[in-house]
């Protein structure tokens, strides 16, 4: 009931330009917020039984769930009750941003970078022109590819002058018929979850 | 051949990757049209309009999204326009800090002196709030800049860092009312009331652009809820697997224009440096020689094993293998 009377009423407050109508639309977007914060609660709640529940059970792998809680608890009270840096006082980095700038972002953007090694090996193995679709597909790669780099526009102005026609027109076009697509079904989706048609995201109430 | 280790692949994309960053070859970068009309809509702005950079992206795309959003906060600042910084999730909260770091470091060109809130509050309760006032204001105190500096930044004037807050969507929504509702502080812990760029740019109605630097479809976000709703004009930075996406978005003018991955933060470096922004450009720059030359070898890589798979009769065995 809820949803179903929420839903009504932020579509039709999105058509009516009354003042009344503003009112409503600035009650909710002041307490949506507040609301939704109330899922960080629930999301580390969550993490902290499960993760606990291994160590107690000392389950395979059970160490790691440690290197999962002992950040997840370290970095908010570096943060909020002892914002110090290394050395002792105030003076930045504190220990939170240092934990953050040096381990976090190192170890995330390492992450990322293993990927390039993966699709070179996989550009070796897998991308193969086994018919005649994926021998276009693969022409239409390299060109964008080399047409994206400095070295495409030495190699002759045409490459990167076509590697942008494709991106502009039959990528474009591609895109625009998926996103349409994706688009009808998100409308589909929301009207079914508001009129009570789909009920799975109630879990086990909505049986 | 096609059984070759594949830590000899590894190898050799590492090095690709460390050799031109130690040549610096500086191979040139055209620029596109979809660059230069972001550029060129920043640099009609001035004093008297503000933008907003999102960096609504994480660590791991930061090689790609940090240039881009580091380039025009340097031209935004440059042309005296207020920039607010915010972030649809903790860790962008995180690359918005190190932006601002960056661009305030004295160890690297082009930086700004940042002056903090508290420090020019005597100024403000003053009534100085005009760009020009104020730095001649601050600097008759006795404050000099320093040498290779390219100007003074005031927070509270020239940039306000909102940060993070949760269902940043709404908080999108929200600010197309009142910015200081969403935002009742910054990051730093100051109100924003009393912000003069706040005074003068309340809800997202009176900000002249919105550039998202996102490494995920939460860019979208700002169309759905500020280009639609409010008519805000939208910028995207957005890493080179994602800019093909985005492409319907420019054909239909929903976004003023896109930067692409490293090479649409090297073309905003570009425009920034031959227009004498900058006097050097800088990181996306230099890796588009990295670009270049491991493009250059997954394109061999994949021609090698074409090569080797025909060559092998490959595809006649998976031809007779199908027909049983």
């Amino acid at each position: 009931m809820i949803v179903l009377v929420g839903g009504i009423l932020m579509i039709v407050q999105y058509f009516i330009p009354h003042q009344y109508s503003q009112n409503i639309f600035n009650y909710y977007t002041e307490w949506a917020p507040i609301v939704g914060a109330f899922a960080l609660i629930l999301g580390v709640g969550s993490l902290t039984r499960v993760h606990s529940h291994k160590i107690r059970r000392k389950a395979k792998n059970w160490q790691f769930s440690w290197a999962v809680l002992i950040p997840l608890y370290g970095m908010p009270f570096f943060a909020l009750i002892w914002p110090q840096s290394l050395w002792g006082g105030m003076e930045e980095p504190g220990i939170f941003d240092f934990v953050f700038m040096h381990i976090q972002v190192p170890i995330q953007a390492t992450m990322f970078s293993l990927l390039a090694f993966y699709i070179a090996s996989a550009a070796f193995r897998a991308f193969r022109a086994k018919s005649a679709l994926a021998t276009v597909l693969l022409l239409a790669a390299v060109i964008v590819m080399l047409g994206q780099v400095p070295i495409g526009e030495m190699l002759g102005r045409w490459l990167p002058e076509t590697g942008l026609w494709i991106l502009r027109y039959p990528n474009l076009a591609a895109k625009r018929a998926i996103m349409l697509g994706v688009g009808f079904g998100i409308l589909a989706t929301n009207l079914k979850i508001i009129f009570g048609v789909e009920r799975n995201w109630l879990g086990g109430a909505g049986k | 051949m096609l059984n070759i280790d594949r830590r000899w692949i590894f190898l050799a994309i590492g090095v690709v990757s460390i050799v031109p960053f130690l040549i610096g070859i500086g191979m040139p970068v055209s620029t596109t049209v979809e660059v230069e009309n972001i550029f060129d809509y920043v640099n009609e702005l001035g004093k008297d309009d503000a933008i907003f950079i999102s960096f609504d992206y994480a660590p791991g795309t930061q090689a790609e999204n940090t240039p881009m959003a580091i380039a025009v906060m340097r031209h935004a600042l440059h042309n005296d326009v207020s920039v607010f910084l915010t972030a649809n999730q903790p860790l962008g909260h995180g690359m918005a800090i190190g932006a601002l770091h960056y661009v305030t470091d004295p160890a690297i060109p082009d930086f700004y002196e940042s002056v903090s809130f508290e420090d020019w509050s005597a100024l403000r309760d003053a009534g100085i709030v005009d760009k020009d006032e104020l730095v001649s204001a601050w600097e008759s105190e006795g404050n000099v800049l320093p040498e290779g500096c390219s100007g003074w930044i005031f927070e509270g004037r020239d940039y306000a860092l909102l940060g993070y807050a949760p269902v940043f969507n709404l908080v999108i929504l929200g600010m197309t009312n009142s910015i200081e509702a969403q935002y009742p502080q910054d990051a730093h812990g100051n109100s924003t009331g009393e912000m003069p760029m706040l005074r003068d740019h309340k809800s997202l109605r009176e900000v002249d652009l919105a550039l998202s630097c996102s490494g995920s479809g939460a860019c979208v976000w700002w169309i759905t809820y500020a280009r639609e709703k409010i008519g805000m004009p939208v910028a995207f930075g957005v890493t080179a697997v994602m800019a093909t996406d985005y492409y319907p978005y420019i054909q239909s003018g929903q976004i003023i224009g896109q930067m692409g991955g490293l090479r649409g933060a090297a073309e905003y470096e570009v425009l920034l440096y031959e227009n004498g922004v900058t006097v050097t450009t800088g990181k996306a720059f230099t890796g588009m020689d990295v670009q270049s030359a491991a493009h250059l070898l997954i394109i061999f890589l994949i021609i090698m094993g074409n090569i080797a798979f025909f060559a092998g009769g490959f595809h006649k065995k998976t031809a007779l293998k199908g027909r049983g």
